[in-house]
Order: structure tokens, then sequence, then C-alpha cells
């Protein structure tokens, strides 16, 4: 059944993760099996063949779908059986910047990897990341931006997070963003794709 | 030779004198750098320009598309902006329900083109002229039905998806005859095709359901003798077999973004590149020495004896002396 819920996943629909989610229940499986045997592996296949160019952000968004709509109902099971996310991830589009596809698919793709998510938005200044790290102990801070001009303010919120004494890594990502910026701002980790923002986060949580 | 010959040649590899050019600029350089700006456009002057639209009616937007504030184009999208110079983005779509397809407004204004205008233009220009038009079905159904359910209508197929791009397919059908009858050189159509590394959706996808598009707008140019001019931004590596086979004459694409030697190997003198260079990473932070580099590596991929228009685009965060450099290195690549 966890790989026919996988397979439903990546397809993308929706109606059949939720059935095979509500049948995995009903047979007595515990939610966080069917969380981290059926539906996280289904979206970290997805991560892989997003990568290798096999599937696009058509796919991705509708596997997404599918995703949070079998998480809608393991939610109450995983919250009474005490199972935790893989780790909170504070993400949003710096300030100056209203652009938030690339922003919204890393949140999408992350949430179907099994991280909770607290989405600042748009045009978020260097504050409002501290404070909602620190409010909700963040393992990770996602910044992303499309343009040139607004990219220079993600060089604000890493030396606000080290100012703060904050031990938070700084993920960035977007259009105009390189690993040597990352560098150069002293960014702990950098994304250059969705999947791959997963793929560092990860990394970073768990080091 | 006129800029229009000079262009002419290139497309048709007929070794033009020189590489004919073009600089398009956003808003924001006209802002930042008013007189460097300036001295580019007097020391390099355009091959090639776009003919004003000559509207009888005038198109009903409200706002101000390159400035904060919120923007309404003539389809009703509304473009929410903070900064000056740069275009918004979309936030709530127009097409929320599919039921909502029937009551988009076609903006008919658009098709109150003075022709006789248009005619005189070309005629006193000197330069190769493109027709005011910007056909782009995949970014205008973003627009009217926000990104984020497109992209997933692209998975999920709705009817009400094929009607809408019918309806803006035929709108600029339209638009592109009342143009073709004229005396401009080129139509152009537009759609941001590409990520970072590969085409934003599959290429099976666009194939079935964009290129068909495309082929029309093609087609309908040739049939009318003129060029058909589309750009794309990203890496659209993938279908650039399928833009030269359905005839395309010119494309502005991210050249820097994909393999270009290769893409010479594959396409020099089988089209034309208009343009670019690097405007991500080399315009902004890079050296005059290195945008001359970069130009001497995409002109010895791509020219044939004409196949490339040396288009830049002096857009945000550009430095005024990459812009020159790009021109400077186009007129030493070919020997006076």
């Amino acid at each position: 059944m966890l790989k026919q819920m996988q397979e439903a996943l990546i397809a993308g629909k929706k109606a059949e993760v939720e059935s095979l989610v509500d049948q995995a229940l009903a047979a007595g499986m515990p939610a966080g099996d069917i969380l981290n045997q059926g539906l996280i592996p289904g979206m970290e296949r997805l991560g892989v063949q997003f990568k290798a160019n096999e599937v696009f952000i058509p796919e991705v968004l509708v596997a997404a779908r599918a995703m949070n709509a079998g998480l809608a109902k393991l939610e109450p099971h995983l919250a009474k059986a005490g199972v935790k996310p893989r780790g909170i991830v504070v993400i949003g589009t710096v300030k100056g910047d209203l652009h938030d596809i690339g922003k919204n698919l890393v949140a999408m793709m992350l949430r179907g990897n099994g991280y909770k998510i607290v989405d600042l938005g748009v045009d978020v200044a260097p504050d409002k990341y501290i404070e909602a790290a620190k409010t909700h102990e963040a393992g990770a801070i996602a910044l992303s931006a499309l343009l040139t001009t607004t990219m220079v303010q993600m060089k604000a919120i890493v030396e606000a997070v080290e100012k703060a004494g904050l031990a938070v890594p700084v993920v960035i990502g977007g259009a105009p963003v390189t690993r040597e910026y990352a560098e150069q701002i002293r960014a702990k980790g950098y994304a250059p794709d969705a999947a791959s923002a997963v793929e560092e986060i990860g990394r970073l949580i768990a080091s | 030779m006129t800029s229009r010959e000079l262009v002419v040649d290139s497309l048709e590899f007929r070794s033009p004198a020189r590489v004919p050019r073009q600089l398009w600029t956003l808003p924001w350089a006209e802002l930042t750098w008013p007189a460097e700006l300036r001295a580019i456009r007097e020391r390099f002057p355009d091959d090639i320009v776009t003919c004003p639209a000559y509207l009888r009616e005038p198109l009903r937007t409200r706002g101000r598309e390159y400035e904060p504030g919120l923007f309404v184009d003539e389809w009703g999208c509304r473009f929410e902006n903070r900064q000056a110079g740069i275009i918004g983005q979309v936030k709530e779509p127009v097409v929320a329900d599919w039921a909502d397809v029937e009551s988009v407004r076609v903006p008919r204004e658009r098709l109150t083109v003075d022709t006789d205008e248009v005619d005189r233009f070309c005629e006193r220009s000197g330069a190769f002229v493109l027709a005011k038009t910007l056909s782009r079905p995949f970014e205008l159904v973003q627009f009217l039905r926000g990104p984020e359910n497109l992209y997933m209508d692209l998975a999920d197929r709705p009817a009400g998806l094929d009607r809408l791009l019918r309806k803006v397919h035929d709108f600029y059908m339209e638009e592109m005859a009342l143009w073709a009858a004229t005396e401009v050189d080129a139509l152009v159509f537009a759609d941001d095709w590409g990520g970072r590394s590969s085409l934003l959706v599959s290429p099976a996808l666009w194939r079935e359901m964009f290129k068909p598009l495309y082929r029309d707008y093609v087609e309908l140019a040739h049939r009318n003798g003129k060029y058909a001019f589309m750009h794309s931004d990203g890496h659209i590596e993938a279908i650039l077999p399928d833009l030269v086979e359905i005839g395309l004459d010119a494309l502005n694409a991210q050249l820097f973004t994909m393999d270009v030697a290769g893409i010479g190997r594959r396409f020099a003198g089988r089209l034309t590149f208009w343009g670019e260079v690097d405007r991500q990473r080399l315009l902004p932070y890079g050296t005059p020495a290195e945008v001359a580099a970069a130009v001497r590596t995409a002109g010895e991929a791509l020219w044939r004896g004409g196949g490339v228009i040396a288009q830049c685009e002096f857009g945000i965060g550009a430095r005024p002396e990459n812009v020159a450099a790009v021109f400077e290195a186009w007129d030493a690549f070919l020997p006076a």
C-alpha cells in the first residue's frame, strides 16, 4: 500500500493519496510510518527526478498538492503520537522583492519532505526572520530573491543572524544568486533549485 | 549600407559589413545611469527599432507599469510592485474560476493601430523595424490565472485552460495579422520558458500545447513576407530544434545559461541569435575584459557570415562600462 501511495503521490493523484492514507490509518498503520515510509520517500523520489529534468514544475506542484492533502489527514494522528517534523524552516522573499514562485516551490517541497514551514511571505525585513527563527526555534532560515538589486538584502539578514547570536544556518537561492555570492556573504547554504534546497537544508539541520 | 540592410544581411547570412546591434533598456537603467546610457546610445546607434503602436484608442490600464504600487494592464492583470524601474508581480488571478474565462476582457484597443502612421514610420526609419507586437501566450495565461494555478493546470489539463489559451491566441493572431499587413520587417513574440538549467515544463508538454501556437505566428509572418523574432529567458536548449524546425528567424535567449559552443555546433547558420550577453552575472559583476571575451566566444560559436544581432539588455544591476564593452567587442569581432 505504501508503494502504491508513493506512485499516486508522484503522479499528483490527490484523491488517491487521500484514500490510501485513510485506508492505511484504518488498517492500523502508525501515522509516522505512513509519513516516513510512504509519503516522504515519494517526495524524495520526485526531488531526484526534478533534479534530473525528468519531471518539471507542473508535476512537482501537483505532487506537493497531493502530499499536503495526505498530510492534512495524518496531522492529527502525528500530533497524538508525538511525531516531530524533521525540522522547522523559516522562509521568505527578501525585502523589496515581491516574487514568490520560487520561494513557494521550495516551501512546498520542504513541507512534502517532512519539515514544518514558517512562511513569512514576500518583502520581508531582516528582523522578521530573526524574530520568527527565535519564536519557532527554527533549524534553518531560507531566503529567496529574484533581483540583483534585492539579493543584497541577504547579506543584511546573515549579519543580523550573526549579530543576534543565533546558531541557525541561512540558505539562499534565486535566479541571480550564486554559490560564490553565498560564500561572500557567509551564508551557510546555497541552492540552485528547489530540490537542492531540500538537500541543503537537510544537510545543514543534520550537521 | 542602411541599418535595415545590415540586419537583413545578417538574417540571410550574407556577410554584413559589421554585426548589427540593438540595445534594450529597462527603465531602471534610465533612472540610474541617464548620462552613461545617452553616451552609449550615441556611440552605438540601434540598427533595429520597435515601431510605436500608434493606437487610435488608448489602452485601458491603471497605474504605471514601472513604478511602485499597483498597475493593471489592458487585460485586467494586476501587478504589484515595490521598486521603480522594474515590473511587478501578479498577486490576484483574473481567472480565479474557469467560469471567468468568458468574462476576460480582450483589449480590442490594441487593434486600433493607425497603419498609415506605421508605414510612414517604417519608410523614414532606415532601421529594421519590429512590430509593436509582443504575443506571449504562456506568460499572459500565467498573469491571468496566477503562476501556481497555471502550473497545476498544465498538469491537470482542465478544459477551461484550452478555452483561455485559445482566447489569448486568437487575439494575438488577429493583432499580428494587422501588423503583418504594414511595412514593418518582423513580428515579435515572447515567452520565458527556461529555468536555471532546464525548461520550466516538460519538452513534451511544450511541444503539444505551445509549439503549435508559435508555428502559427511564424507561418503568419512568413506568409506576409515578414521575419519572425522570438524572445525567451532561461535555459531552453531542449526546444531549440523545434524553434528551428518551425522556421523561426531570430531568437533572443540567455545564451550563457546554456552551452554556447554546443549551440553553435548544432544551430549556427540555421537561426540568427539576437543576443545576448550574460545579464545575470557578467553585465552586473564582470569586467569589460570578461565581457569582451564572452562576446568573442559567442561570435566564434554562432557567426556564419551572419546569424548574429548584437543585442544587449541594460537591465537591473548592469554596469554601463560593461554594456559599452558588448558593442565594442562586437565591432571588433569582424575586421573592418
